[in-house]
């Protein structure tokens, strides 16, 4: 009788295949079948079509008005981070800080070519933190604050962006890198290479189809109207700079569901929504003083500045979010130097043609206007 | 390196022109080599040599195993092959999953345990390459293949870089005997590879990242209750995403490895039309189920134990399966979930499999209807980042918040419907066939304007798509 040893090795005793018979590599005995079709004259004819179809395509882009311009992904973000350098001028924060500021003048002005590392639709808060955090970064940031972006919390789309690029800088590889390099030169000969704009998934947004009455669809975005270079500097372009246009127009009506503080959620209780909402809002204002307190230590300086806005947009966002809520507790708990443009006549006489951002022209002037206050702030 | 980049369509145009240009076999093998060490470094350069070490030592290990006299030296020397990819994997993919379980352990008998947080990057496709080599060890352990004599030879088997990091999981044993005899080039293959390549680059960036990735995470993302309906069309949206996403990149690998003149078997066999979940793990992931059949089931009895240990076997595979794909407890529970199905069929099939019903149409497209179902539910695991998640899911599906939101658009419901309803439809048309018999049969103005139609969406797309899912595993 075998031991209770000997039955466990025999249940455990590898089966025969285990011990078949060895055998010398040979040469390959698997070949996947390949399809007998006319190869070479579908080859001919798919690079024919797909040429053809790829121009019909740029042609008509650049017909509607689109032009050729870079995207502003998070590996552009992330090459124009790599320039900062411990003593450089950086914008950061939101699309009016991107569109609203010329690089040019401000060199001029202030003596150094700033990076612009201010992003559409992004929070201000994690690019904040990872210069703050940057123990060699000694230099000046110029953060524009549009409230409500400003204190998005975690987990919003405005904070998503924003720390995605963050995290690219951070972690981008050799090969998002060389795509980035490869990529640049295409689109800026190609006007179809958009990205948030031309990709299929933003045209099949487009396709009128009617959503269920109750359903909770987010606000759609605004189209194309800018372009950015190398340095990300951002331009709108002449077709929505126009007063009264129809692209003009058009995005105007889409910042207002935007801008709109959207309802709380179902599945918490109002009062408690609102509390947390509050919760986190204070912990904003407590993280952005001690990152300002951190920059100013090492002898940086942090400088916040509101930017031109008009019409219903100015409208609305004088409602939500005055200047006496999130602008002037930031102000108040930094005690850092704020430029609102109101406070100044040669500021507030601009017009934002879609009222969230200056046309090219006006952003170089009001660049110029603004340089002064700059200097002022940094004691120049 | 990604095969839906830039980065990779010059990086393959400028390997497969200097490959073909070579005459030597020898020196296109060390191109080879060197081309699979720069798209694996391309992402993190350092986890290269880990890469190397690991297919060094399995080498080594392998010759052991071939020159051991007696049985006891050769199981220890697969032991230690066995236990140093284990290991590597373990240290790399489980370790903060094991300290953290560690801890809950210690607090439930009252220690209070604070481990340090393992600040370990995961090398990408570790899963993958650690199962190229280990398969090695264990073939020449089992006797079905001799150690190759050339280091290059074993590399490049590891490391080739259609497959290495994210499968299919190419045996050894399959691709040592492809580096015997150098491969002519042979227009047919070479340009029946690069339509692979399209179809599997359309499944991924159009099919997976546009049409159903958005809806999927906007679903699973919810904090909050949803409605039957969006629940539902979230998990056929993910398991359309999933599918798309890896049978994609496996296509891709076998066509570009097709176009370098190596043949790579199938990783996917039309597998939302199996009927039954035997059927379905015979066409989902194949290369990781054959390796789980034959180097795990089969060495603990397989089917030649008695039923109750049989079906113990079969959980402890899917188990082993599940906590593959993740260092989480939801892998798990998404193996064990499938074990589970596993072991019902069998139950089912004892009482059942000689009836005459059991065979008609209407019976089988029932059964279909059941796999997928089943299946979709198994998903919810897999793809909820917790429990929480998961649970808040599977009420939602079954009509546990009746008074729930319902977050997807118009357009996002008709994409997942007509998407799901295509795949479905194209897997079982082609169940019992293969991909390469439908080209065949098709006229070709039909295949032709197919290829032309994914490119053009594919450049339509223009890359931005995110990364394969199973590159994290």
């Amino acid at each position: 009788m075998p031991s209770s040893t000997s039955n466990f090795k025999r249940k455990l005793r590898l089966p025969r295949l285990f011990f078949a018979k060895p055998s010398e590599i040979t040469p390959r005995d698997y070949e996947r079948p390949i399809p007998q079709v006319p190869w070479r004259g579908m080859t001919v004819v798919v690079v024919l079509i797909v040429i053809a179809a790829a121009s019909a395509w740029e042609f008509y882009c650049r017909s509607i008005g689109y032009g050729p311009t870079l995207n502003d992904n998070e590996d552009l973000w992330t090459s124009t981070r790599r320039r900062v350098k411990p003593e450089s001028i950086v914008i950061v924060g939101d699309s009016r800080g991107w569109y609203d500021v010329d690089l040019d003048e401000l060199q001029k002005g202030l003596g150094k070519r700033p990076v612009q590392l201010a992003m559409g639709g992004g929070c201000a808060y994690p690019v904040l933190a990872d210069l703050a955090n940057d123990e060699s970064f000694h230099g000046t940031i110029i953060c524009s604050v549009v409230p409500r972006l400003f204190v998005a919390p975690p987990g919003t789309p405005p904070m998503e962006r924003a720390e995605k690029a963050v995290r690219r800088y951070r972690t981008q590889t050799p090969a998002q890198r060389a795509s980035q390099y490869l990529a640049m030169p295409l689109e800026e000969h190609v006007a179809f290479l958009k990205q948030e704009e031309l990709a299929l998934d933003d045209l099949l947004k487009r396709l009128p189809i009617p959503n269920r009455p109750y359903a909770q669809v987010p606000p759609r975005l605004p189209p194309y109207f800018g372009t950015i270079d190398r340095e990300r500097r951002a331009r709108m372009i002449e077709e929505c700079a126009r007063p009264g246009s129809e692209l003009a127009r058009t995005i105007q009506q889409i910042w207002i569901p935007l801008f709109t503080p959207p309802p709380p959620p179902t599945y918490i209780p109002k009062e408690e929504f609102g509390k947390k909402m509050g919760q986190a809002i204070e912990q904003r204002f407590h993280d952005v003083a001690e990152l300002v307190q951190k920059v100013r230590a090492r002898g940086g300086e942090v400088i916040f500045v509101r930017f031109p806005h008009s019409g219903g947009l100015k409208d609305l966002e004088d409602r939500t979010t005055p200047r006496a809520g999130i602008w002037a507790r930031v102000i108040k708990d930094t005690a850092a130097p704020g430029i609102y443009y109101e406070d100044f006549p040669e500021l507030s006489g601009f017009n934002c043609p879609e009222w969230s951002h200056l046309s090219a022209g006006d952003s170089v002037e009001f660049s110029k206007r603004l340089v002064p206050h700059l200097r002022r702030a940094l004691q120049m | 390196m990604l095969f839906n980049s830039l980065t990779f369509v010059v990086f393959f145009a400028v390997v497969v022109t200097a490959y073909w240009s070579v005459r030597s076999w020898n020196v296109r093998k060390n191109l080879l080599v060197v081309a699979s060490y720069i798209f694996y470094g391309a992402w993190n350069p350092p986890f290269a040599a880990l890469l190397f070490s690991t297919t060094a030592m399995d080498f080594w290990l392998g010759s052991r195993i071939a020159k051991a006299k007696g049985r006891h030296s050769r199981r220890m020397w697969l032991v230690a092959s066995v236990c140093m990819n284990l290991s590597m994997l373990g240290f790399f993919k489980y370790g903060n999953f094991l300290l953290q379980n560690f801890q809950w352990l210690l607090a439930h008998f009252g220690v209070i345990y604070q481990p340090p947080h393992l600040d370990i990057l995961l090398p990408v496709g570790i899963s993958f390459y650690t199962f190229h080599s280990l398969s090695y060890t264990l073939d020449i352990y089992r006797g079905v293949l001799r150690p190759t004599k050339s280091l290059r030879d074993f590399i490049l088997a590891v490391s080739f870089f259609p497959q290495l990091v994210a499968g299919p999981i190419v045996r050894a044993g399959d691709f040592l005997p492809q580096l015997v005899t150098p491969p002519g080039l042979r227009m047919g293959q070479f340009l029946w590879g690069l339509l692979l390549m399209t179809l599997g680059l359309f499944e991924k960036i159009v099919l997976a990242d546009t049409m159903l990735s958005g809806s999927a995470d906007r679903v699973f993302s919810y904090a909050g209750p949803l409605v039957a309906l969006d629940s539902w069309l979230g998990v056929m949206a993910f398991a359309g995403q999933i599918f798309f996403d890896f049978a994609g990149y496996s296509i891709c690998a076998i066509g570009a490895a097709l176009c370098l003149g190596f043949h790579l078997k199938d990783n996917f066999r039309f597998p939302y039309a199996a009927i039954g979940f035997s059927d379905f793990w015979r066409r989902w992931h194949i290369s990781l189920s054959t390796f789980l059949r034959d180097y795990l089931y089969i060495p603990l009895g397989g089917n030649q134990v008695r039923p109750v240990r049989a079906a113990i076997n079969l959980v402890i595979v899917m188990f082993l399966g599940g906590l593959w794909h993740g260092a989480a407890w939801t892998f798990v529970v998404w193996g064990l979930l499938h074990g589970s199905y596993l072991v019902i069929e069998r139950v089912i099939r004892v009482f059942f499999e000689d009836a005459p019903w059991a065979k008609n149409f209407a019976t089988k497209f029932l059964a279909g209807l059941a796999t997928y179902t089943a299946v979709c539910i198994a998903w919810v695991f897999f793809r909820a980042s917790d429990f929480t998640i998961a649970t808040r899911m599977l009420r939602g599906m079954f009509g546990g918040h009746a008074h729930g939101d319902a977050i997807l658009s118009g357009r996002e419901m008709l994409q997942i419907g007509i998407v799901t309803a295509c795949m479905i439809l194209v897997h079982c048309s082609l169940r019992e066939s293969n991909i390469e018999t439908a080209v065949t049969r098709l006229p070709p103005w039909v295949v032709t304007a197919a290829w032309a139609l994914m490119a053009c969406a594919i450049i339509l797309t223009q890359g931005n798509s995110n990364a394969f899912i199973y590159f994290q595993f």
